[in-house]
């Protein structure tokens, strides 16, 4: 029956365009409700708590439920605040993650848009966020917003050096930058993270992606106890609630993004690929979240420190290392 | 006293901080995992209430004698002497060793719950219960009254208002004769 | 940049401001604004009589009162020349090292919050809550428990109270190996907090700091030690002394001082004599004209109070010097070239109050 809809859909290219870009756009709000509502369980029985219990059964629909009071929330601007960037940053923020999803392969054929370059495209694309964390940290008028803003921009950059060296050394040993390419070929010749260049690069990865989603290690731009809020502290109503689902799409992604080039992507035995995808997902989020609900957040020097002074020297010494082994 | 060096770290470098920060981030997670399957302490309120503990000070009650039929209380006001933020006020009901009280406002705004009232009773009048649910909308719901107070509430209070004025009538009626005879030693 | 960090900010801990400057994320000065929490506690104590007071010392350091009950009982029982039974000795020094013990949770769970370890907060406590649990047995309140009394303390220990608290010792060393493992051990916590906020022992000295902040900063002093009251010159436990002084070092002595205050109640529970726990004494309390001073390790510091008297029911003059307060004023001094994210490790270290603070 998918066949039937994709073969009508496939005659009116522009709906076709229009459908996706709906079904995507929705997919990105939808899915951090989802991992919201999982992080906080998670959080709460790692701290002998409960979490969400109340709104649907074992509380479900809570963060549903708080999308909704943050849509009716009144829409406050501060006083003085740079206002065509304080109301742009959330949806640049959203539209990044978005794009990102879009050459997301979830399946064999389920990926919006087929784009051989898709890896370099998706690195490209998620340095928007950046750019609106700092929109958003400037343009508040809020001095802990902009230390938020800049202690994020220090950091997501310095992170995405290493982060994108180790994705290289992945393209590189398997020789394609299409996403669909790199798991056919984990099809084909088993998962890359059992290979050692993809081992190290995979663990590099794992670190800068916590540093990418602002994970408690590195989660300066927004600590708590410092900052207030970081850089989404003036932020309030469906603005703030673009951010936040932006984060948690962004959390999302970047572990789908990680299955894809680690493990496999929607490769396994018995059940079907979707499922696979999903599952590799979502247990590389619990994985994020336990981590992010231990240890305590490292300093602004020591964050950036451990990127320049370790993982860049690493993950170049490993590129080199990935690229000496997959050159056939 | 024990004096000591705190346990210090090495030099800083790059990759032995990074794998022992590996290795106790691993630790850490351990931690977590365990409390993960333990379980949860959440008292979900409303629904579920702890126990509450014998000598736990919440609201105060005036203790009830069965078998006298009245309150304890006798209104000498010790406990308002005692009490550091003149939370209590009463009015006193007849003298001597009948006496109770009509009235025993306490205004629980100003209260601490400091238990000194209760200890300076001698008469075990006045005591505090497990009520701790004492949050109100309005300013006046802090105003406790006698008929708040008492237990057996209304009821008690006007049974130990009757038994009282009739212990009170009784003695009056004993009185006179009493006076009399002793007037009458004083002329002889 | 000036920065206003305060009144209302996740990390001051009550109602205290600072006032800082930056230079980036460097702290260029600090300047601590307290009062916003003053109600003139040492004169509403010269207005009442002597035992109306203890209740309002519940108020000082909300998360040891029972410390400061036990500082304004010592000080009119030294007035009025009080003797306090052996047994109600033993039942003060119990008390007093429970509190401790959640006193020094609170200051470890917020700690870790502040350094962002927010799972640290609900462990320590979910520990608290069992220390809390037990004192509501005892006392019949969870905060301001207002359990000591002048003479004694008001009732004797319930029954299977000393059980309830040895399996809670327990069960707390386990805890506390937990907490070693979660944070003590931790690389990126020790990499927070080891030679940031150096305080060396001179400023210590010149600023009159005591009790953890101090002992971090190599000065063997502690009120138990030095100046041994109740009980605590018959019962054996050490005192941890660090030379080191940095916010590192503030944590370890708590954290030793947790395991030496399991060491002690144990000790007392073990050595607790059967007896009278109350003095009694006259409605009226009138001690004889003098002043009088007392002292005790709360577990913030020096506690003292003083007390004038003329012989009339109520005090003259109440002074009370808070550990708090004192410890507060050193901060300006750590924080100069400290880093934004280091303040609250620093202040968190600290361990203030701010209801003792401001009074």
């Amino acid at each position: 029956m998918i066949e039937a809809i994709t073969q009508f859909f496939k005659q009116y290219p522009l709906l076709w365009t229009f459908v996706k870009a709906v079904v995507l756009a929705s997919f990105t709000l939808v899915i951090p409700l989802a991992v919201i509502y999982v992080e906080r369980k998670i959080a709460g029985f790692i701290q002998s708590r409960l979490g969400p219990l109340h709104v649907g059964p074992q509380g479900a629909f809570q963060t549903a439920a708080d999308a909704l009071k943050l849509l009716l929330k009144e829409d406050i601007v501060p006083e003085g605040a740079d206002k065509r960037f304080f109301y742009l940053a959330p949806y640049i923020a959203f539209i990044s993650t978005v794009l990102c999803f879009m050459v997301l392969p979830f399946a064999p054929g389920w990926v919006a848009l087929e784009m051989n370059v898709a890896v370099l495209f998706i690195i490209g694309v998620s340095l928007f966020n950046v750019v609106s964390i700092l929109m958003a940290g400037w343009s508040s008028n809020n001095k802990y917003s902009l230390l938020g803003g800049l202690r994020a921009v220090a950091q997501l950059l310095s992170y995405e050096i290493p982060m994108v060296l180790s994705v290289l050394a992945v393209v590189f040993y398997t020789g394609s930058l299409s996403l669909t390419g790199i798991i056919e070929y984990q099809v084909k010749h088993g998962w890359n993270i059992w290979h050692p260049p993809i081992m190290i690069a995979a663990l590099i990865y794992f670190i800068c992606a916590l540093a990418e989603i602002n994970r408690t290690p590195f989660d300066l731009p927004e600590a708590e106890s410092e900052l207030v809020s970081g850089f989404n502290t003036e932020y309030s109503g469906m603005r703030f609630a673009f951010f936040f689902a932006s984060e948690f799409a962004n959390n999302f992604f970047i572990t789908a993004f990680a299955a894809a080039l680690f493990f496999g992507g929607w490769d396994g035995p018995v059940l079907p690929p979707i499922v696979w995808t999903f599952l590799k997902v979502f247990v590389m989020i619990f994985v994020f979240m336990w981590v992010r609900w231990t240890p305590p957040r490292l300093r602004i020097d020591q964050i950036l420190r451990f990127a320049w002074q370790l993982l860049v020297p690493i993950s170049l010494a490993n590129l080199l290392f990935a690229i000496a082994l997959g050159v056939r | 006293m024990s004096r000591q060096r705190t346990m210090r770290d090495t030099e800083y470098n790059p990759l032995v901080y990074f794998i022992d920060g590996l290795v106790t981030l691993f630790n850490g997670m351990v931690v977590t995992w365990r409390n993960l399957w333990r379980p949860k302490v959440t008292v979900r309120y409303p629904y579920q209430r702890r126990p509450v503990p014998p000598r736990y000070r919440g609201l105060f009650y005036l203790k009830w004698n069965e078998e006298k039929q009245r309150l304890n209380c006798v209104g000498c006001t010790l406990c308002a002497q005692a009490c550091p933020t003149d939370v209590i006020s009463m009015v006193k009901l007849g003298k001597g060793t009948h006496a109770g009280v009509s009235e025993f406002t306490m205004d629980l705004g100003r209260c601490m719950f400091c238990n000194l009232c209760v200890e300076a009773c001698p008469f075990d009048a006045i005591y505090m219960g497990p009520n701790y649910e004492l949050a109100s909308e309005r300013r006046d719901a802090s105003l406790f009254r006698i008929a708040d107070l008492a237990q057996g509430g209304e009821e008690a209070v006007r049974k130990n208002i009757e038994t009282i004025e009739r212990l009170l009538a009784e003695e009056e009626k004993a009185k006179p004769a009493h006076a009399v005879h002793a007037a009458g030693g004083e002329s002889e | 940049m000036v920065i206003n960090v305060g009144p209302q900010h996740p990390s001051t801990h009550g109602v205290l401001r600072l006032i800082l400057t930056l230079d980036g994320e460097q702290i260029v000065a600090c300047e601590p604004v307290i009062g916003y929490l003053h109600r003139g506690l040492e004169k509403m104590m010269e207005r009442r009589p002597y035992r109306h007071n203890i209740p309002f010392t519940d108020r000082l350091d909300y998360l040891a009162a029972l410390s400061n009950n036990l500082g304004i009982c010592q000080c009119i029982e030294r007035l009025g020349g009080v003797e306090v039974p052996e047994r109600a000795q033993y039942i003060r020094v119990l008390l007093m090292e429970l509190q401790r013990i959640a006193s020094h949770l609170v200051f470890l769970g917020t700690f870790g919050t502040d350094l962002g370890a927010t799972t640290m907060f609900l462990y320590a406590f979910r520990e608290r809550e069992m220390v809390l649990d037990l004192l509501e047995e005892c006392t019949g309140a969870r905060l301001t428990y207002n359990w000591v009394r002048v003479g004694g303390v008001p009732d004797d220990l319930p029954e299977g109270f000393g059980q309830k608290v040895l399996d809670f010792a327990k069960l707390f060393r386990q805890r506390i190996e937990e907490y070693d493992m979660l944070l003590t051990r931790n690389r990126i916590f020790r990499s927070r907090t080891q030679g940031v906020g150096v305080l060396p022992k001179e400023t210590a000295l010149a600023y009159g700091c005591s009790g953890p902040v101090a002992r971090a900063s190599g000065i063997p002093y502690d009120i138990r030690k030095v100046a041994p009251y109740e009980v605590y010159d018959r019962v054996e436990f050490d005192v941890p002394v660090f030379e080191d002084g940095d916010v590192w070092a503030r944590y370890l002595v708590r954290m030793e001082e947790l395991r030496q205050s399991l060491r002690i109640i144990e000790q007392v529970l073990r050595d607790m004599p059967d007896g009278p726990v109350q003095t009694k004494l006259p409605k009226i309390f009138k001690p004889p004209a003098g002043i009088a001073y007392s002292r005790v390790e709360s577990p913030r510091g020096e506690l003292s109070f003083m007390m004038v008297s003329d012989g009339s029911p109520n005090p003259v003059r109440v002074h009370i010097r808070a550990p708090s307060f004192v410890n507060l004023s050193v901060l300006p001094r750590l924080l100069e070239g400290a880093k934004v994210a280091d303040l609250v490790a620093i202040l968190g270290s600290i361990d203030v109050v701010l209801g003792e603070i401001d009074r």
